[in-house]
C-alpha cells in the first residue's frame, strides 16, 4: 500500500491500496455519487434502511446519501491549514477515552434533519492533527461487526495500522514520548 | 515536519491522486449532477417495471451498453436529444 497527501501540510493523507485505481477518499466519494451503486447497495441492505432509518423507498436513500456526501466531501476540501483535524475525527468507539496507537477513528456529518446520517470516513491517527484515511462505509447498523462492508472496514482499519507499526513509520517509544508531553 | 510525516514520504504513491480534482469537478458541477442523478433513478425504476436490462435499453436507443451504464451512475450531461431518447425508448416524462 501507498499514500497520497490531501492536504499539502501532511496533516491528512489517504491510503491508496494495491491494485486500486486512487486512494480510499477517492473511492468512496466516487461511490456515494453513483446512482447505479447507491440503488444495488441500497436493496441488498433495505431490511436495515427500514428498521433503523425507516426509510422504504431507495430513491429517498439515494438522495440522502448524495446530500450528505456533498457536505462531507466540502468538509474535507475546505480544511484549512488551522483547522483542527480532532475536531472532524472522533474515535470509533463513543466510549473510548484513553490514547492508544494509531487509534481507529471516524468522521460523519452531524445535524442532518430527518434523521443521523448514516456515511463514515475511517481513518487511523498518526498522531494528534495527523490522521490517514483508510475508507468509508455507509453504516447502516449499529455496530461494524454486524455487516461484511462495515466489517471489511474494520479490517482495513487493521491492516494499515499493522503496516505503519511493521515499517517503522511511528514505533511505541514515539507514542510514550508523547503521552509523558500531555 | 514531524518524524511521522517524513517517514510516511517514503511511502508516498508514485502517481499523483486525481481525488482533489475529481471532487472539484463534483462541486463545480453540482447543479446538472443532480439532474442527471434524478434521471438515472427514473430510468431505473421504469427499467425495473419493464425488466428491460441495460443491454435491451441501449438497443432500443441506439447507443453502446457502456454508455446506458454511464448515464445510469448519473455522471453524464445529457444532451435534449438523449433525453428525448430516453423517454420515447422507456415511455417516461422527463422535461415538462
Amino acid at each position: 500500500m501507498t499514500f497520497d497527501l490531501i492536504t499539502e501540510d501532511g496533516r491528512l493523507w489517504a491510503v491508496r491500496y494495491e491494485g486500486a485505481e486512487d486512494n480510499a477518499l477517492d473511492a468512496v466519494f466516487n461511490q456515494w455519487n453513483d446512482v447505479l451503486w447507491l440503488r444495488e447497495f441500497f436493496k441488498a441492505n433495505i431490511d436495515d434502511l427500514v428498521s433503523y432509518f425507516k426509510i422504504t423507498d431507495v430513491n429517498d436513500a439515494i438522495y440522502d446519501t448524495i446530500e450528505d456526501s456533498d457536505k462531507l466531501e466540502c468538509l474535507i476540501l475546505d480544511i484549512s491549514p488551522d483547522a483542527d483535524l480532532d475536531k472532524l475525527f472522533r474515535p470509533l468507539e463513543n466510549s473510548r477515552i484513553d490514547e492508544k496507537l494509531l487509534s481507529k477513528e471516524k468522521a460523519r456529518i452531524h445535524n442532518r434533519p430527518h434523521h443521523a446520517s448514516w456515511l463514515r470516513i475511517y481513518a487511523i491517527k498518526l498522531e494528534p492533527g495527523k490522521y490517514i484515511i483508510t475508507g468509508g462505509a455507509i453504516k447502516l447498523t449499529a455496530t461494524m461487526q454486524e455487516r461484511e462492508h462495515t466489517l471489511r472496514e474494520l479490517q482495513n482499519m487493521e491492516k494499515v495500522r499493522q503496516f505503519l507499526i511493521a515499517n517503522n513509520v511511528i514505533d511505541e517509544d514515539a507514542f510514550q514520548d508523547y503521552l509523558k508531553e500531555l | 515536519m514531524s518524524n511521522v510525516v517524513s517517514r510516511l514520504q517514503q511511502y508516498q504513491s508514485p502517481t499523483p491522486s486525481r481525488w482533489r480534482e475529481n471532487a472539484e469537478r463534483r462541486q463545480a458541477n453540482k447543479n446538472w449532477l443532480r439532474y442527471s442523478q434524478s434521471i438515472a433513478m427514473k430510468m431505473l425504476d421504469k427499467m425495473e417495471e419493464l425488466h428491460l436490462s441495460q443491454t435491451q435499453l441501449a438497443d432500443k436507443m441506439g447507443c453502446s451498453q457502456q454508455y446506458i451504464s454511464k448515464v445510469l451512475r448519473g455522471q453524464e450531461n445529457l444532451s435534449i436529444e438523449t433525453i428525448a431518447k430516453i423517454e420515447s425508448a422507456l415511455s417516461i416524462q422527463i422535461l415538462c
